[in-house]
C-alpha cells in the first residue's frame, strides 16, 4: 500500500517542470510535499489520479502502474484516491449539498435522496450543514474549501491528496483540518498534503518531500528537515527572500 | 547579438556564388507549404478530434447515459436564449426578401401571384432549417463553448472526472440531445414567424391577397423531408462542433473567448457544409423534374 514515483519527468512546451522526481509515499502515512510556488506541487498529485500523464517514468500505487492507462480504468483508482484541488473548485451549477453528492451518486451509484442525506453528514463533519442549499459563488473561499474537502471524503478514499488545504483558511479553521489530517490517519487513510502552511508542516507531518528544480531535493521528517544543514531548506523554512535559492520567473 | 545578425543577414544581397542555395532564403521559401501543411494538419485533428466527440456523444446515447432532468433543462435555456432572436432574424429576412422580390418582379412581369409559392418552397426545404441553424450556431454555440470552457480553465471538468462523472455524459450528451430535438422546433416556429412577415409584406406592400399568397401546393413531401433532416443534421453538428471547442480550452479567460469564437465559427461553417451537402444530395435523390 504505497505510492511510488520513479524519475518522473513532464514538461509543458519549453517548460520542464518535473525532472526526474522520485519518491516513495508509505501506508498511513502523512506526507507533506512542500517547495516554492509554480515548483510543480499540484502537477506531481495530478499525475496520481490520471489528470496529467507523465512524459517519462512511472508512478506505482499499490504496486500498479497509473500512468498510461485508459481515461475509463481512472474511475475506480478515482474512489480510492480522493483529491481536494488547490481553488476548492466546487460544480459552480450545482448547490453545496448537490457538490457533495455527486460523488457519491457517480462512483457508488447511490439514489439521490440517499446521498442527499450522506452529504448532509458530511458537510457537518465540516461545520458547513448550514449552507447545504447555497450556491458555490455565495461561500467565502475558506467556506468552499471546507466543503470541497467534505466533497472528496465522502467517498471515505484510502488516500487523500490535499492540495494546499489551510490556505485562506482562518487559524482555527486550519488547525480543525490539520486535526481531521491526523483523525484521518487513524482509519488508516494515507495522506499527501501539498501545503506551504509551516504550523501544519511541522505539527502534522510524518515526512516531508521539498522539491526544488523538479527533483525531491530532501525527503525526511520534520526534525530532520529543521536540521538539514541544507542553505536552500534552511531559506525556505524560514522564509528568507535572499538565499542560494533560484525562484525563475521571480 | 544573433538580432545584428538576422538583420545583417536579411539586408545584405544573397551570397555571390551561386551554386549553393542561402539557407535562409530556402527556409523563407519553405514557409509558405510548411504554414499550410501545419493548418491542415491542424484543422485535420480538430476534425478527427469532433468525430471522434460525436461517435462518444452518439454511443452514450444509445446506452442512455444522461442525467434526468438535465436535457429538459438545457431545451429550455436553448429555447430561451434563441425564441426572440431567431424570430426577429427570421422575420426580417422574410420582409426584405419579400419586399426585394415583389419589386424586381413588378419590373419583369408584374405577375405577384407565384411569389409566395415559390418562396414557401425555398423556405421549406433551405431557409427556414438553415437560417435557424445558423442563428443556432452563433446563440447557442458560443453558450456551450463558453459555459463549458469555462469549466475546464477552473479545473471543475477535473473535478467533475475525479468526482466519477464522463464529462461527455454530463455535459455534452445533454446539449446534444436538446438541440437536436430544438431545432425542428424552432425551424418550424422560425418558418411561421416568416410565413406570417412575408405575408403581410407582400399584402401591405404590394396588395397581394393573403389567400393567394399562401400556397403550399408546390410543397412536396421531398421538400419536407430534406427540410427536416437539415434541421436534425444541424442540431446534431451545432452542439458537438462547439462542445468540442470548449473542451479543449486552455489558458484562462482568454483561453474562454478564443474558444467561444472558435466555436461559433466552426458552428457556422459546419452548418454551411452540411447545408451543401444535404441540397445536393436532395437534389440527386429527388430530382426536380421528378416533382
Ligand atoms: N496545464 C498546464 N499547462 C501548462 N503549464 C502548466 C499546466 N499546469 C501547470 N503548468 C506549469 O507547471 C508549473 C508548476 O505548476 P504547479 O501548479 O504544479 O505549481 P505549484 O507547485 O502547485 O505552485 P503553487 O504553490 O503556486 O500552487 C507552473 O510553472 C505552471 O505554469
Ligand atoms: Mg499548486
Amino acid at each position: 500500500m504505497t505510492i511510488e514515483f520513479r524519475d518522473l519527468h513532464k514538461s509543458f512546451g519549453a517548460q520542464h517542470v518535473l525532472r526526474g522526481l522520485t519518491m516513495t509515499i508509505e501506508r498511513g502515512e502523512v506526507f507533506f510535499i512542500i517547495g516554492t510556488s509554480g515548483v510543480g506541487k499540484s502537477v506531481t498529485i495530478k499525475h496520481l489520479v490520471g489528470l496529467l500523464q507523465p512524459d517519462s517514468g512511472e508512478i506505482l500505487v499499490d504496486g500498479k502502474p497509473v500512468h498510461g492507462l485508459a481515461e475509463r480504468e481512472y474511475y475506480p483508482l478515482r474512489k480510492r484516491l480522493g483529491m481536494v484541488f488547490q481553488h476548492s473548485t466546487l460544480f459552480d451549477s450545482l448547490t453545496v449539498l448537490d457538490n457533495v453528492a455527486l460523488p457519491l451518486r457517480k462512483h457508488q451509484r447511490m439514489r439521490m435522496s440517499a446521498a442527499r442525506e450522506a452529504a448532509k453528514e458530511r458537510l457537518a463533519v465540516v461545520q458547513m450543514e448550514r449552507y447545504a442549499d447555497r450556491w458555490p459563488a455565495e461561500l467565502s473561499s475558506g467556506m468552499r474549501k471546507r466543503v470541497a474537502i467534505a466533497r472528496t471524503l465522502t467517498l471515505e478514499p484510502q488516500y487523500v491528496l490535499f492540495d494546499e488545504p489551510t490556505t485562506g483558511l482562518d487559524p482555527v479553521s486550519a488547525r480543525r483540518v490539520d486535526e481531521m489530517i491526523k483523525r484521518l490517519q487513524t482509519l488508516d487513510v494515507t495522506s499527501v498534503v501539498v501545503s506551504h502552511d509551516l504550523t501544519s508542516i511541522f505539527t502534522i507531518a510524518d515526512r516531508i518531500a521539498f522539491i526544488y528544480q523538479g527533483q525531491a531535493h530532501i525527503i525526511g521528517t520534520p526534525e530532520q528537515l529543521r536540521a538539514a544543514d541544507d542553505p536552500i531548506v534552511q531559506q525556505f523554512i524560514s522564509g528568507r527572500s535572499d538565499g542560494p535559492m533560484e525562484t525563475p520567473g521571480f | 547579438m544573433s538580432r545584428t545578425r538576422d538583420i545583417r543577414s536579411a539586408d545584405s544581397p544573397p551570397a555571390p556564388p551561386a551554386s549553393a542555395p542561402d539557407p535562409q532564403r530556402v527556409a523563407l521559401l519553405l514557409r509558405p507549404p510548411l504554414l499550410v501543411g501545419a493548418a491542415a494538419l491542424g484543422g485535420a485533428r480538430v476534425a478527427r478530434g469532433i468525430a471522434s466527440l460525436f461517435a462518444g456523444t452518439l454511443l452514450r446515447a444509445i446506452n442512455r447515459q444522461s442525467e434526468r432532468g438535465a436535457v429538459a433543462e438545457q431545451m429550455f435555456n436553448i429555447g430561451n436564449r434563441s425564441l426572440f432572436f431567431v424570430a426577429v432574424t427570421l422575420g426580417f429576412i422574410a420582409l426584405v426578401s419579400v419586399f426585394q422580390v415583389c419589386l424586381q418582379l413588378n419590373r419583369v412581369t408584374g405577375d405577384l401571384s407565384k411569389v409566395g409559392l415559390e418562396l414557401i418552397k425555398l423556405m421549406v426545404h433551405e431557409s427556414a432549417p438553415s437560417l435557424t441553424a445558423m442563428m443556432l450556431a452563433t446563440r447557442v454555440g458560443a453558450g456551450i463553448a463558453a459555459e463549458i470552457g469555462s469549466m475546464v480553465v477552473t479545473e471543475q471538468v477535473d473535478a467533475l472526472r475525479m468526482s466519477g462523472v464522463d464529462p461527455v455524459s454530463y455535459l455534452i450528451l445533454p446539449r446534444f440531445l436538446a438541440c437536436l430535438l430544438m431545432t425542428p422546433v424552432l425551424a418550424v416556429f422560425a418558418f411561421g414567424v416568416a410565413l406570417g412577415s412575408g405575408t403581410a409584406m407582400a399584402y401591405v406592400a404590394f396588395g397581394v391577397n393573403p389567400s393567394i399568397f399562401v400556397d403550399f401546393s408546390a410543397v412536396t413531401a421531398a421538400d419536407v423531408g430534406i427540410g427536416v433532416v437539415k434541421c436534425f443534421c444541424f442540431g446534431a453538428a451545432i452542439p458537438v462542433v462547439s462542445g468540442y471547442c470548449g473542451l479543449t480550452t486552455f489558458g484562462g479567460s482568454e483561453g474562454v473567448g478564443a474558444a467561444t469564437t472558435r466555436a461559433v465559427i466552426n458552428a457556422s461553417l459546419a452548418v454551411l457544409a452540411l447545408d451543401l451537402l444535404l441540397t445536393v444530395a436532395g437534389f440527386m435523390l429527388f430530382p426536380p423534374s421528378a416533382a
